[in-house]
């Protein structure tokens, strides 16, 4: 998988338990000891090396920490959907690139909270979109084996 | 004692001095403005009084609406912290007619030393070192005159300024006229006032500063220096106690000038008497000249004050609360020392790369570094949002060590581990000031950032923060997804354990 930040590429290849990361002419093989959501911290063993990074985004800017140096990327993205914000309540977004591999209810079923709605897989993972309240299916906004992007709207419980 | 106290600031400094009156069994009730209904300083106070606008002009500057607040909340004292009112005289006046104590030295003495003019005079009267030169010019020749005998270059200053305006720095003879014209528009239009001063400009200056203290039964002593030379814009962002340039002997005939430069105004409270030193012309065995001129008087407490409480011992904002309640302040001169070395640095949510210009935003992460031998004084926490409305400095980080090498590189260590996204900061920086070998050497006076230090951001982001990057993307959900939110007490959520891995 390809990931642009600015006008850098980086291709990810999922090897077993770690990954191989290649970028113009460099190579690297990296494992996730550790993901830290709440902080956003990540643990990596790269190239056996023991690195810790801070992430956040903000849309498409990456801030990275690393070292004690903080790096502001732009990812690069074309199949972005724009204005796909998650600012209304009920739009279920996806917390990650990655596939449609199930998609579980219509439009217009009843749902109930708690409920898996779509199962997406990223770099081997599989992530269950599940409805967060008692509701309706009023919008579903992806077919199976669709390629999503990161806070890319999936489906409208209300 | 009081039993309750009204902070008329915000931020961090509302914050500590919350802390001291909580250690002190004393309520407190903050103040605040449209734009901090949720900031930490409202939260901390047992009660908070709404004030007006996000415009400082119609809040934290009102002294009006101050008042009523600490009427109505019933208060019996008001600290004013460092910066809006702290050094208004007519508001301390204000505090005192309304029947409460403010927190500081009186009225008086905060006037006085208030005039750049009048205090310099008042320090000539009390054998306090001045910078040379002239006050109480008028006519065009007769600055043309002082500034010939100064000799150049020379700083033309309003007597009624502070924060740089009116200020003018004239290299030659030829630029006196346009710059005189320049420095008194200015200062008419800051202070509404244009007298002004001249005196020689030092353009190698450190700036070196005496913490005084004392209380309302005449009890007045110094709690050492501040060395804050390095500097941008004309603000400190480090500071750090004691002075890597200060022998013994200097030290001692400096808090003497300090504590001459005090008496001279009936000081009481906490106090801050700022000198610029000359390293290249302190010659005492020569010509009884050592260097060390008084600039002004700081009628209030410091953003600093941490690392003078660190080698100290002594918590300031405590004794600023019991020294106006009327205790006595119970240590001589020859009971307090200097223990280890402490350092201060400003973390500002500010752009070194682009002059130093704030920088705006909603705190996307903000993660405080720990460990023994480390404070952090802040006022924000994550999902903060830093207003245009405010100064921008996030938090002062302060560490206390053994000797000034153990300290900079425990303070490297904390300002590596302290994460904050969404603004820009000037960590980065500071960081690089620290690892300069001026910095280490004590070269750096006051206009090194300006003229020596070129400071460039990396360039490029490294290999391994992109790595991180592109890898975050799979394995740190997006905070805004709800699914993600909304799934976070789930106990089946995948990115809790890497077993959400399939094989």
């Amino acid at each position: 998988m390809k990931i642009i930040f600015d006008t850098t590429t980086i291709d990810l290849t999922p090897t077993g338990k770690s990954y191989r990361v290649d970028m113009d002419d460099k190579t690297a093989e990296v494992e996730i000891l550790r993901a830290d959501t709440e902080y956003g911290k990540l643990d990596l063993l790269i190239d056996g090396e023991r690195v810790t990074a801070y992430v956040s985004s903000d849309n498409a800017k990456r801030w990275v920490t690393l070292n004690g140096r903080t790096f502001v990327l732009t990812k690069q993205s074309g199949s972005r959907k724009s204005g796909a914000k998650s600012d209304h309540s009920g739009e279920l977004t996806a917390p990650m690139p990655g596939q449609v591999r199930a998609v579980n209810i219509s439009e217009g079923d009843a749902v109930t909270k708690g409920q898996t709605l779509m199962v997406l897989e990223a770099m081997k993972m599989e992530i269950r979109i599940q409805a967060p309240t008692d509701g309706v299916v009023k919008l579903l906004a992806v077919k199976q084996g669709q390629t999503v992007e990161r806070e890319q709207v999936l489906i409208t419980v209300e | 004692m009081f039993k309750k106290i009204l902070i008329a600031n915000r931020g961090e400094i509302a914050i500590r001095i919350m802390r001291a009156c909580r250690e002190l069994g004393i309520k407190t009730v903050a103040v605040y403005s449209d734009a901090d209904k949720n900031t930490l300083h409202v939260q901390y106070a047992d009660e908070a009084v709404h004030i007006g606008a996000a415009a400082p002009k119609e809040s934290y500057l009102n002294a009006d609406v101050l008042i009523r607040a600490a009427l109505s909340s019933q208060v019996d004292a008001v600290h004013p912290g460092y910066g809006f009112l702290s050094e208004n005289a007519s508001f301390a006046a204000a505090v005192d007619s309304a029947k409460l104590t403010f927190i500081g030295p009186s009225a008086g003495s905060i006037r006085a030393m208030g005039d750049k003019e009048e205090s310099k005079i008042r320090m000539k009267e009390a054998g306090v070192p001045t910078v040379p030169g002239a006050e109480g010019l008028e006519s065009f020749p007769d600055f043309e005159k002082a500034a010939k005998e100064i000799g150049y270059p020379v700083l033309v200053k309003a007597s009624a300024g502070g924060g740089g305006k009116g200020m003018r720095i004239v290299w030659d003879a030829d630029e006196l006229p346009e710059e005189i014209d320049a420095a008194r528009r200015e200062a008419l239009n800051a202070f509404g006032d244009d007298r002004l001063l001249v005196e020689k400009y030092i353009p190698t200056a450190h700036h070196i500063e005496f913490q005084v203290f004392g209380d309302k039964h005449g009890h007045l002593v110094h709690l050492f220096e501040r060395e804050c030379s390095v500097q941008r814009r004309h603000q400190k962002i480090i500071e750090e106690t004691p002075s890597p340039l200060l022998t013994p002997e200097l030290r001692a005939r400096m808090g003497e000038a300090a504590i001459k430069a005090a008496q001279a105004v009936n000081y009481y409270n906490a106090g801050t008497v700022e000198f610029i030193f000359d390293p290249d012309h302190s010659s005492p065995a020569l010509s009884g000249d050592e260097g060390f001129y008084f600039l002004e008087m700081n009628t209030r407490l410091q953003v600093e004050h941490p690392v003078t409480e660190h080698v100290t011992g002594i918590d300031l904002v405590q004794w600023q609360i019991r020294i106006a309640a009327g205790d006595h302040f119970p240590y001589q001169q020859d009971e307090l020392s200097q223990r280890g070395h402490a350092i201060e640095c400003r973390i500002y949510a500010e752009d070194p790369a682009n002059g130093f210009l704030p920088s705006t935003g909603k705190l996307l992460q903000y993660i405080e570094p720990r460990g023994p031998g480390i404070r952090v004084d802040s006022g924000f926490r994550a999902d903060d949002t830093v207003t245009h409305f405010y100064d921008p400095m996030l938090a002062k980080l302060i560490v206390h060590a053994e000797n000034r090498k153990a300290a900079t590189q425990k303070m490297q260590a904390a300002l590596r581990d302290f994460i904050v996204h969404g603004v820009t900061t000037n960590i980065d920086f500071l960081q690089d000031v620290l690892a300069h070998p001026d910095f280490e050497n004590g070269k750096v006076s006051t206009r090194w950032v300006e003229t020596n230090f070129n400071w460039a951001p990396p360039s490029e982001p490294s290999f391994e923060a992109l790595i991180a990057a592109s890898l975050a993307d799979f394995s740190v959900p997006s905070s805004k997804s709800q699914a993600s939110s909304m799934n976070g007490v789930d106990p089946y959520s995948p990115w809790k354990t890497p077993s959400g891995f399939r094989n």
